[in-house]
């Protein structure tokens, strides 16, 4: 069980020992860390077989006291998501040391978040990844970049001010910061106005990460500026991993039908103002940037349903799109410049454009696809939940994914047209293609297993929503209600 | 009537968290803009240690000699708030740092003036630039960099 300190330990240390290999020998600091990648993703499999979920006490303090690494099968599955991601992300010919180094930073940063269960330990790392993906931006970056990332960093400096003065809420009425003993308190001292008050400051803080609705500004000038794999691992990890955050806080601490009214709302404007955006954008890459925030909308959709029902809604979408827009900015290296130019891009570069109607069609939900059963899961859950409120979200939804349907079929229809492509795009790099077809055979595949991945999912989902289990996971029995 | 202490620092955190916000979104330099920032942090941090804090109580440092009777102030905020002031330090330097490259880059620290160029840059690094006229400059920068200051950095 101690491997489960190493899942956070290693790729921190070798995020601290890259600089100074990389003096010696810049190969080895290329290597060494996507072997401790490696390492991680071996030690994840082997915690995989151990009885869930289990807490882990930090240093000999046993909770509430000392700090705890909570293990479900939710988190390991987020942590495996970190460690193969930022492997098939890594930047193999043209990364410096300084680069292998902050995505170490990166890896170490978000498998902690999956696995805190403390608000102390979540703000630490919260921060810690939020300066390593600034890092990344601007690392190799023009003036664009720069001014992009300072403009994200206001935001997110903001954002952290939020969070301080939601966490100071909490603790004014609770005395703790661990997320269990939260957890025995929330329903006596913080279900009132001020309860409410500090969720929404703690989700507007983590939100910016999570791309949510009103501080999200950041997202396409951000997308733009960054490499495309470092918009694609921003888009589909980071912003993941804020999720997974906001979903243990709302679960455990904040459970109340205004919180989830807030989620509904939040969500459904950030899916109505990223689809629309998204239609009205000229080129790709700003397409991906607004549909991804639409995307994280219908994600928290999910969650404002609620109960287990809500977790596996939200978690099913936010699955997809892990998988299928890193795949998308992956092709995306190659399709820069006008919507318009990419007219008869088929015959140039057919398994791409198969590839991405592949992706197209399952981030609409047409249904074989994974994208299909994930929104299916959002539009029955906002149909079981059967408030005013959730049959208003689900009216929106559904008229939104027709607007989503008809930028995407826009774009293959334009893919598969007559006429000569009108520029000499780039050659996709065979290593980009490889990557996206990789996460685009990973979304296949889970349309054949569908099923048990389901029943999984399920299961997984009403492990994160119980939360008396979770109270005595992390408490021992003396914890219980 | 006088007023109570703690009621005072409590308006002076959200006072400075007011401050800083309002300063953050009504300035257009951007150096304006980041010293807000730190206002505003400064009163979430004034906040968080308040949210512990007890007046009839000592330092929690463990001396062996507390009297009985005396309690000790939480230590865990005062944990939280050390963290956060050295994680915004990091920060605040980090932006300072970019904002030395901005100012060099574009001449200017004017948000809204950043903003249209930060645009214009995406739009061309996107390759959707809107076709310029002739008579405008080509190139990167209208505001030339001072050549000699950028070897003196940039070595």
């Amino acid at each position: 069980m101690n491997g489960a300190a190493l899942l956070v330990a290693l790729p921190l240390l070798t995020a601290f020992l890259t600089p100074s290999i990389g003096r010696v020998s810049a190969t080895a600091a290329r290597l060494l860390g996507p072997l401790v990648l490696i390492y991680c993703i071996w030690l994840v499999a082997g915690l995989w077989g151990a009885s869930l979920p289990v807490s882990i006490a930090i240093g000999g303090f046993a909770p509430p006291l000392g700090i705890n690494l909570y293990l479900d099968p939710l988190a390991l599955l987020f942590a495996l998501a970190v460690y193969v991601l930022i492997l098939l992300a890594w930047p193999w010919t043209e990364g410096t040391p300084g680069q292998a180094a902050l995505l170490m930073l990166l890896a170490g940063s978000t498998a902690a978040l999956a696995l805190s269960g403390d608000l102390f330990n979540i703000f630490v790392f919260y921060e810690l990844m939020s300066a390593a993906s600034f890092g990344l931006i601007i690392v190799r970056g023009e003036r664009a970049a720069h001014l992009a990332t300072l403009r994200y960093l206001v935001l997110s400096g903001l954002g952290t001010v939020l969070f301080l003065l939601g966490v100071a809420l909490v603790y004014f009425h609770t005395g703790t910061l661990n997320l269990a003993q939260l957890a025995q308190m929330a329903p006596d001292k913080l279900a009132g106005a001020q309860g409410l008050a500090a969720f929404v400051l703690i989700l507007l803080g983590v939100g910016v990460k999570a791309e949510l609705f009103p501080v999200n500004g950041w997202v396409p000038e951000v997308y733009a500026a960054a490499p495309r794999w470092l918009s694609g691992l921003l888009a589909g990890l980071v912003s993941k991993l804020a999720v997974l955050v906001l979903l243990r806080i709302l679960v455990l601490v904040f459970d109340s039908e205004q919180a989830q009214a807030v989620l509904l709302v939040l969500g459904l404007a950030g899916f109505v103002t990223g689809e629309l955006a998204a239609w009205w954008a000229r080129d790709f890459v700003r397409m991906l940037s607004f549909s991804s925030i639409g995307q994280l909308g219908l994600v928290f959709v999910g969650f404002g349903i609620g109960g287990a029902a809500g977790v596996m809604a939200g978690i099913a979408v936010a699955l997809h799109h892990m998988l299928a827009k890193p795949a998308l900015f992956y092709l995306a290296e190659s399709w820069g410049g006008s919507l318009e130019r990419l007219q008869g891009e088929a015959r140039r570069a057919p398994l791409a454009a198969a590839l991405f109607v592949l992706l197209a069609l399952s981030l609409v939900g047409v249904p074989p696809l994974p994208g299909f059963w994930a929104k299916l899961l959002v539009v029955m859950g906002l149909g079981a939940k059967g408030s005013a409120l959730a049959w208003a979200t689900l009216a929106g939804i559904l008229l939104i994914t027709v607007v989503e349907a008809a930028y995407l079929f826009r774009l293959v229809g334009r893919f598969y047209s007559e006429g000569e492509p009108a520029h000499a795009a780039p050659r996709l790099h065979g290593w980009d293609f490889t990557r996206a077809l990789l996460l685009g055979g990973a979304l296949v595949a889970a349309a054949f297993w569908i099923v048990p991945l389901g029943h999984w999912l399920e299961g997984a989902s009403q492990l994160a929503a119980d939360v008396p289990r979770y109270i005595t996971t992390v408490l021992g029995q003396g914890g219980a209600p | 009537m006088p007023i109570p202490l703690d009621t005072l620092f409590f308006a002076g955190a959200l006072g400075l968290v007011a401050i800083g916000v309002v300063g953050m979104l009504a300035s257009r330099h951007l150096f304006r803009v980041l010293l807000c920032l730190g206002l505003a942090e400064a009163g979430g941090n004034l906040l968080l240690v308040l949210s512990g804090y007890r007046w009839d109580s000592v330092a929690p440092i463990l001396t062996g000699d507390l009297p009985v009777g005396v309690s000790m102030v939480d230590p865990v905020p005062q944990a939280l708030v050390l963290t956060s002031i050295v994680i915004g330090v990091g920060m605040e330097a980090l932006a300072v740092a970019l904002l030395i490259r901005i100012r060099r880059a574009y001449g200017t620290l004017d948000g809204h003036a950043l903003l249209a160029r930060l645009r214009e840059d995406l739009d061309e690094r996107l390759g959707v630039a809107p076709d310029r006229s002739e008579d405008l400059p080509k190139g990167h920068a209208p505001f030339p960099a001072p050549a000699a200051k950028e070897q003196e950095v940039n070595p």
